[in-house]
């Protein structure tokens, strides 16, 4: 017994003051926490990089855990339902924030945004879409990217493809080219259902519009619309005509770029990330392989760029809140950090100070694109709340799957949107 | 004496049952709790529903497609891992050469985790260059590209074969410690007697492996009710719910729609039916030991 109450006395000894100096730093407001998907490689290492920038700057420690791009979606609900969320956590700007804003698990961050004088460094057009939920601004952008149809330049060379298409009738006589040329004209990998989201996205907002668009993601417009119909019809033209390569649900979005990037396949629709994968397997930028926006359909219709806008936001219950906000500031008003970080990752900066140069060519060219276009959209799963993409999601890959089943499955959809939204 | 002795049982019992409140049962009853709520993971301003959630069960079209993968999974799961295991076991049991490296080899996916499991099977079945379809071209078939894990028609079973390819050298491990507790002298009587090699499995040592075969089945039922990691990992649910289970079903619909009351729900639709089996299974197994003791 004795014996045990020494050991004891032992662990309480050793317990004690690793305890008293958590609570310290805890109590000290020197620890932020935080947590986010930045966990490739390249992606893992810019981050700390961009942590050991604000450390050296600020007299804040950050208690960093990162986890993987899918496994964080799961990750940070468990968190969140354990009422353990991080101060600070990455995320898709548009309706996953939404809904966490109105689940009241987010902090606003106005005073931080107005104080800091964001207005003049994040860009207007990402800072009007991304930021703003309920009237409040709960998000800073840490970088957005781009989709747009990426392609092989020695494919379409060999073709003898030497003019990129502009609108419809052009990106058909393309595939039509390419597929005479034996090599098929368009990769998809939809194992994960969400790279096929972009034909949705840009064929519904190039035939309807960004508005209708819009009301189709919030719940105002049915599945089984004739708009929904049209774009969808578009897709199964493409699909029919054998301009997919075959098995796109057996294909992750990597396998579907390894197929441009070898040639097998000319061009994959995806967002400007590809270019980091592709420059980390050796591609040049503008010499092995550039991007075309996608093209136009009705006129009329105002032009949209479609992608994904990343950012960090706030715990509502966060335990140290200037921490956290110092933290935010940092990264996008910092444009070195911001520089660092969209080079790194293959992304573009939110901060207008961020110079242009420091982009690659094609990533400049992604830039002008976005800054030209008159709307930047969310793609379909950060534009729609959660349960209503899963269906969605689900629909895409159904669709890959037996295309001649369209009018079943959207009439479907329509059925499970609704109740979704009903959720 | 007594009272000492009594009261070192609760001090080293009280730990386990500390955990397994905290891990098990503590988790259980808020699943209960959480089943009649629309929570949904961050609000916690959630409202009660009363009986909506199950209410909305029965109008759940994917709760009835996972009911019926869930009821292929588990008659598949009585069946594969117990005739393979049965099979390799009488096959091995025989003095054949090198049957200790046979029955190391058969028995290592058991060892290997359900992600590794999964992970070797996704190359197996890749359409273009995996080791199937190879085969199959090698075989005469130079265009077959099947996608195994992509079609809905194909997507749960293949999976299912992975699992059981598992299960497997746990049966046939179980059913050779079964093997060694025949008398050899009864089949030497048998053989004496003129029966044929069938009739000597089919008539004897089958009915004698009665208690091996219940200690499989169960093991098989209750491996294939928590079969969720190799599906996740496998195919998701995918391609678009197809090969769902229970388990999978109320993954997505509380981890990917949010939806962790409604998912709450069907965990507890899981819970009941794994209770009934278990309860059947008991009363099954009651009766086996009053025949074989």
């Amino acid at each position: 017994m004795t014996c045990i109450l020494r050991r004891g006395s032992l662990g309480t000894a050793i317990a004690a003051p690793l305890v008293t100096a958590a609570t310290l730093a805890f109590a000290d407001g020197h620890e932020v926490t935080i947590s986010h998907y930045f966990t490739g490689e390249l992606g893992l290492k810019a981050f700390q990089e961009q942590i050991d920038r604000f450390e050296a700057a600020t007299d804040y420690a950050l208690k960093d855990s990162p986890v993987g791009h899918e496994d964080f979606k799961t990750d940070i609900l468990v968190r969140a339902s354990g009422n353990s969320l991080p101060d600070v956590f990455s995320y898709w700007a548009g309706a996953r924030v939404q809904f966490i804003v109105d689940s009241n698990a987010l902090h606003p961050i106005d005073d931080m945004w107005d104080n800091a004088g964001l207005d003049s460094v994040v860009a207007k057009s990402v800072a009007d879409s991304a930021t703003m939920y309920n009237g409040s601004r709960y998000l800073v952008p840490f970088n957005y990217h781009y989709s747009g149809v990426f392609y092989n330049k020695a494919v379409f060379a060999d073709a003898g493809i030497d003019e990129l298409p502009t609108d419809w009738e052009g990106f058909v006589a393309l595939c039509e080219t390419l597929n005479a040329n034996g090599v098929t004209p368009i990769a998809l990998g939809s194992m994960n259902r969400w790279p096929a989201q972009f034909w949705f996205d840009y064929l519904l907002l190039r035939t309807a519009g960004p508005d209708y668009r819009a009301r189709l993601m919030a719940g105002d417009a049915s599945y089984d619309d004739p708009e929904v119909h049209a774009a969808m019809g578009m897709w199964k033209d493409l699909v029919d005509a054998g301009y997919f390569t075959e098995n796109a649900n057996a294909d992750s979005w990597t396998d579907a770029s390894d197929k441009v990037a070898r040639g097998d396949a000319a061009m994959t629709l995806m967002g400007t990330w590809i270019t980091g994968y592709w420059n980390g397997l050796g591609l040049v930028p503008g010499e092995d392989y550039d991007f075309f926006p996608f093209p136009s359909i009705s006129e009329g219709v105002a032009e949209a760029s479609v992608g994904p806008v990343d950012g960090l936001v706030m715990a509502a219950n966060a335990a140290n809140v200037d921490g956290a906000k110092a933290f935010l500031e940092f990264m996008v008003s910092n444009a070195d950090v911001q520089a660092a970080w969209s080079k790194a990752q293959g992304a573009l900066s939110a901060n207008v100070n961020v110079d242009p140069s420091n982009y690659n060519s094609v990533m400049l060219k992604a830039f002008e694109t976005v800054a030209a276009s008159e709307v930047f959209a969310f793609n379909y799963d950060l534009a729609t709340p959660p349960p209503v993409a899963e269906v969605g999601l689900s629909m895409f890959s159904r669709f890959m799957d037996d295309p001649s089943k369209l009018g079943e499955i959207l009439a479907q959809v329509a059925t499970d949107a609704k109740s979704a939204f009903e959720q | 004496m007594e009272s000492q002795n009594r009261l070192w049982r609760v001090l080293l019992l009280a730990l386990p049952i500390l955990v397994f409140s905290v891990l098990v049962i503590w988790p259980l009853l808020s699943s209960f709790y959480y089943s009649f709520t629309n929570w949904n993971g961050f609000n916690r301003d959630y409202e009660f529903l009363g009986l909506r959630n199950f209410a909305k069960i029965w109008t759940d079209r994917l709760f009835f497609d996972a009911i019926v993968n869930t009821t292929i999974w588990m008659a598949a799961a009585l069946v594969l891992p117990t005739l393979t295991g049965l099979f390799l076991a009488l096959l091995l049991d025989r003095q054949v050469r090198g049957a200790r490296i046979f029955k190391t080899v058969f028995y290592l996916p058991i060892c290997l985790s359900a992600i590794v499991v999964g992970q070797i099977w996704i190359w197996i079945y890749q359409p273009d260059w995996g080791l199937l379809n190879t085969f199959v071209k090698l075989a005469g078939n130079p265009d077959f590209n099947y996608a195994w894990l992509a079609r809905p028609d194909s997507a749960l079973f293949a999976v299912i074969v992975a699992w059981s390819w598992q299960q497997t050298g746990l049966s046939m491990v179980i059913y050779l410690a079964g093997l060694t507790s025949i008398p050899s002298e009864m089949l030497e009587v048998c053989e004496i007697e003129g029966a044929t090699a069938w009739q000597r499995i089919r008539r004897v040592v089958i009915p004698l492996l009665t208690p091996s075969t219940v200690v499989v089945v169960a093991l098989s039922m209750i491996n294939s009710l928590k079969g969720f990691d190799i599906l996740y990992i496998m195919t998701g649910g995918g391609p678009f719910n197809s090969s769902d289970t229970l388990a999978m079903h109320m993954y997505n619909e509380s981890f990917k729609k949010y939806l962790m009351g409604y998912g709450s729900a069907i965990s507890v639709v899981l819970f009941l039916i794994a209770l009934t089996i278990i309860g059947v299974y008991f009363r099954q197994l009651r009766k086996v030991d009053e025949i074989y003791g």
